[in-house]
């Protein structure tokens, strides 16, 4: 049987306190829902197996605090994602006006290659909405990330919006190897030229070596 | 073996990893040349026995990014080694393999009874979800696995008939339709060219299938003349079919050449079994028992299966782990004569009546169809009749009754759900029969399900494995401290409950840009620590001191902080610090005091740092401080050289901090709160910057003079102001018993080195002060 798991990748969750992202994390992981609010007051995270194109992926997924006052805090947790789910609460406009922001910080302190998405959660509450599904979807644009209506309550696209940002972190990742394995190639090229067999085999295992993580 | 690479300090090197056992087992390390390829390549470096001195842990990259190599600490007594395995099954199967045989040679020495707690906790991760989760599939198979089959086994001699009546009673007499039929049509007939009754056949046996499934005809084998063999499997299983083969044999001296006896095979691979249908008709008449079990040997010996793969041996029917054996076989009752067998048939006395059968007597004898079960045959014989009725052969010769169509299987696992004769059936003089088989052994895994089990076990484990991040609950996540004052201790206790599933370890740490883990007024006692169970006390001390002091004083700093308490491979909590500091003349700058007519906590905060007024000479703070010990203190015996109560200490600072009351308090208690307040000051007396130069001038009086002269006036008021106080201390050294002391911890006090005083420096410090007493 193949191994269950060939590669982990952590994922953030931001936005403003109260948008629902540890519900969505619960929701995603553990399947339940809880309507009462706790504060996460801190950075928790929880781990989740995905198969995506037939690989198996273990994405560690960190809630933070969203509040204002911790947020000099938690932006040194940035720099060791590679996915970002920004969320706001369609409920809420200045959740909605906060993404700006988050994604300022996001640019700042997070690794350049990340890959983000934008959700609008709460979408089972249509009669409080205050944000238009095509407010979001513009700014997603705007960003160029995929956008999401999620609702953690009734379960609608946690899954999809999880899976989709995993996707894109692993295609990323692929190209980034595939960019290392060419390089490789050609540095190999080069240096086979006035090597010995001996040391090319070697290398060559090497390169090997970095191609069966796929 | 395995190749990996040994780190040693910083230096990377490759070797040769050999898992050797003799007696007990050992890691052999060898040290190789190039690739290693001859054993000349390799030599030997060390021997690591697996004992109990042994270990070997995972070390879990810090940055869990990719799966990259994998790092293993071994250890031997006090020796260790820092390992690092190429990532993939190789080195994971290898690692597994040192494992066990380290748990063993643990399980060995523990005996039977379970060990201590610690080596549990040791136990390393290597592979534990891989192996959680094939232990969990195979645990739980049944959801997955269809282990019944039903093969539906039916024989009928048509004695050269043509099809005349819908053979449904015969092949639709199941409840349910089963999975396979395998049925013979034999005929009793020599016809080299028969094909339009074959189709008749076929299609007459197609029209009759069970109603209630989709039937895929896998095989059709119309061979040696007599002997057609149909086998039919439920659409859903076709896929699964491979490695179909078919072969004949013919029996007997003719049949070598030509004849209508013999036998027809098939065999398949379903899933994980392969299956064998042998058809046959073996040789008629009452007496040829002993042919008959010569042709069934003959069959056995001679009906091979090629196989794909050439080089590969044929498969005899025996090799097969199913074997169904249908057929006309013959073999009739002996020994009694028609009239009797028709009277025990007419009594149902079957029992009676399988004495005298000959394949059962055979069987018995092991003489034939060694290996093989047969059904209970609660069924009158199937032959011979006459065409078209029930009624039992009328023809001249007469033919005893006899079983001769049967059906036998030999397999694990294999039971028989109804074995019967079809008596509506009437076109031949034999009747059909049919038996429905279940077998067990076929394990076939559903897709679906097998998908549906696999994530139910990857939730479960993801579940599991985040109940098993190390979690706790803080007593409190924010900490107020009122009224925290200059040199006043306080304390609050932070209870951290490991309210998780494993011991935590935990640990304040650093925010970004910071060089501690907290403020400089905050101390968390202890800092980290382990919660195997239960709980664990925080001490959160808050302790303003000289050096924090003037910030919060000037309100340029606010008492507030955020603690970031992290759990070792768990999550972080943030525990925010706050407290209300009351501003002091303790750590406030002379030119400040200087300033504020009214006591320090009364003065609004902003107030503190823009202030036009006029000054006063030298802080009041100070001079109630001098004038309490002028007026009191003067002659006091050991004045300046006897500490001071804590409690007075923290008296005289409210006073002078509030302006409240007109007595200080002990005379050696206002002298140490003195010496204290002059220790405070972020700017001692005699500035930072004027430090070299009272050291470079301190043997000069008229320089020393000068350069006090130079000083910024409220600082020059305070220096003199206190050189008067001492001048006049002095004066009464007889009564107070002061001497040269004092100067050292005036001089120290009052000029400060801005880095750390040596003591020459302090020496110089004293002569520069010397010169104004």
């Amino acid at each position: 049987m193949a191994k269950q798991y060939d590669i982990l990748f952590r994922i953030l969750l931001l936005g403003d306190s109260g948008v629902g992202k540890t519900c969505m994390l619960r929701r995603f992981t553990d399947r339940e829902f809880d309507t009462g609010h706790i504060s996460t007051i801190g950075v928790d995270f929880k781990m989740k197996t995905l198969e995506i194109d037939g690989i198996k992926v273990r994405v560690q997924i960190w809630d933070t605090a969203g509040q204002e006052r911790y947020q000099t805090i938690t932006k040194q947790y940035y720099r060791r994602a590679q996915g970002i789910v920004f969320v706001y609460d369609i409920t809420s406009e200045s959740s909605f006006q906060h993404i700006v922001k988050w994604a300022t910080d996001v640019d700042e302190y997070a690794p350049e290659k990340v890959q983000r998405i934008l959700v609008g959660n709460k979408s089972d509450e249509e009669p409080r909405r205050r944000v238009t599904r095509e407010e979001g979807s513009k700014l997603a644009e705007r960003y160029g990330m995929d956008f999401f209506e999620t609702s953690a309550s009734t379960s609608h696209n946690i899954d999809k919006s999880f899976s989709r940002v995993t996707e894109l972190v692993l295609q990323a990742h692929k190209r980034d190897v595939d960019n290392l394995l060419g390089s490789l190639d050609d540095y190999l090229n080069k240096a086979g030229l006035d090597e010995s067999g001996q040391d090319k085999v070697g290398s060559i295992q090497r390169v090997c070596g970095c191609a069966r993580i796929f | 073996a395995v190749q990996c690479d040994v780190l040693l300090d910083d230096v990377t090197e490759s070797r040769l990893l050999g898992l050797v056992e003799a007696a007990k087992e050992h890691i052999f390390i060898y040290t190789h040349r190039r690739m290693a390829i001859t054993a000349d390549d390799v030599s030997l470096e060390d021997v690591i026995p697996i004992d109990l001195d042994f270990a070997v842990v995972e070390s879990s990259p810090e940055e869990l990014v990719l799966v990259a190599d994998t790092r293993v600490r071994v250890s031997y007594k006090d020796e260790s080694l820092e390992l690092k395995l190429p990532f993939g099954s190789h080195s994971r199967r290898f690692l597994g393999e040192v494992i066990r045989a380290w748990s063993d040679e643990r399980a060995r020495s523990s005996g039977p009874a379970p060990t201590d707690e610690s080596p549990v906790l040791a136990v390393p991760q290597l592979g534990l979800r891989d192996n959680l989760i094939r232990c969990e599939l195979l645990k739980n198979e049944d959801l997955y696995i269809y282990r019944e089959h039903f093969f539906f086994l039916g024989t009928y001699n048509v004695n050269g008939q043509t099809p005349k009546e819908s053979l449904r009673p015969w092949l639709s007499c199941t409840p349910d339709p089963p999975d396979f039929q395998e049925l013979d049509l034999s005929k009793e007939a020599f016809f080299f060219n028969d094909t339009p009754k074959e189709m008749e056949w076929t299609k007459a046996v197609s029209d009759a299938l069970h109603p209630d499934a989709k039937y895929a005809l896998q095989v059709k084998l119309v061979r040696l003349v007599g002997i057609m063999l149909l086998f039919y499997v439920k659409k859903e299983h076709a896929e699964f079919i491979s490695d179909v083969e078919a072969e004949s044999v013919g029996t007997g001296i003719m049949g070598r050449m030509q004849g209508n006896k013999g036998a027809v095979g098939v065999r398949f691979r379903f899933h994980n079994s392969d299956v064998c249908v042998v058809n046959c008709h073996l040789a008629a008449h009452v007496e040829e028992y002993e042919r008959r079990n010569q042709d069934y040997k003959d069959i056995c010996g001679r009906l091979q299966f090629r196989q794909a793969d050439p080089a590969r041996p044929p498969l005899t029917i025996m090799k097969h782990s199913v074997v169904f054996w249908i057929g006309d076989l013959n073999y009739r009752i002996s020994d009694l004569d028609a009239a009797d067998v028709k009277d025990l048939i007419g009594k149902k006395d079957f029992e009676m009546l399988h004495a005298y059968d000959q394949l059962k007597r055979q069987i018995e004898e092991e003489a034939v169809f060694v290996g093989f079960a047969e059904g209970e045959i609660d069924f009158q014989p199937t032959y011979k009749y006459d065409t078209g009725s029930d009624l039992w052969d009328t023809s001249e010769k007469c033919r005893v009754p006899a079983w001769c169509d049967r059906i036998l299987w030999r397999g694990k696992d294999i039971s028989q759900r109804h074995y019967r004769s079809h008596m509506t059936l009437k076109t031949s003089d034999h009747k059909p029969v049919s038996s429905l088989l279940v077998v067990g052994q076929i394990k076939r895994v559903n897709g679906d399900s097998y998908k549906k089990t696999l994530e139910e076990i990857v939730r479960n484990l993801d579940k599991m494995e985040n109940e098993c991040i190390p979690s706790v609950t803080l007593s409190k996540r924010e900490f107020h401290f009122e009224e925290v004052k200059y040199m006043a201790h306080q304390a609050r206790t932070l209870s951290i409950v490991n309210d998780g599933q494993v011991p935590c370890q935990f640990e304040f740490i650093r925010k970004p840009n910071e060089a501690t883990y907290c403020k400089p007024w905050l101390t968390a006692n202890p800092p980290k620590g382990f919660i195997a169970q239960a709980s664990a006390d925080v001490d959160l001390e808050v302790f303003v001191n000289r050096t924090t002091a003037p910030d919060l004083n000037s309100g340029k700093q606010e008492m507030e902080d955020i603690l970031v308490l992290h759990l070792e491979r768990g999550k972080d909590y943030f525990i925010s610090v706050t407290g209300s500091y009351l501003p002091s003349c303790y750590g406030t700058p002379i030119r400040v005091l200087c300033r504020l007519r009214e006591p320090i906590r009364d003065m609004p905060r902003e107030s503190l740092r823009q202030m036009a007024e006029k000054p006063l000479d030298i802080p009041k703070e100070l001079w109630m401080m001098v004038d309490h010990l002028f007026r009191n203190a003067i002659k006091q015996e050991d004045i300046f050289q006897q500490p001071g109560l804590r409690s007075e200490f923290a008296e005289i600072r409210d006073c002078l901090d509030t302006g409240a009351a007109d007595s200080l308090g002990g005379n050696h208690s206002v002298a140490e709160a003195l010496l204290l307040f002059l220790d405070a000051l972020p700017e001692p007396v005699v500035p930072f910057a004027f430090y070299r130069q009272c050291l470079e001038c301190c043997s000069d009086a008229v320089q020393c003079e000068k350069v006090v002269s130079a000083l910024p006036q409220c600082h020059r008021n305070v220096f003199n102001y206190l050189a008067a106080f001492l001048r006049e201390l002095l004066k009464n050294s007889a009564s107070n018993r002061l001497d040269v002391t004092i100067v050292t911890i005036f001089a120290s006090l009052l000029l400060r080195s801005p880095t750390k005083q040596d003591l020459a420096e302090k020496r110089k410090a004293r002569e520069f002060f010397q010169h104004f007493l």
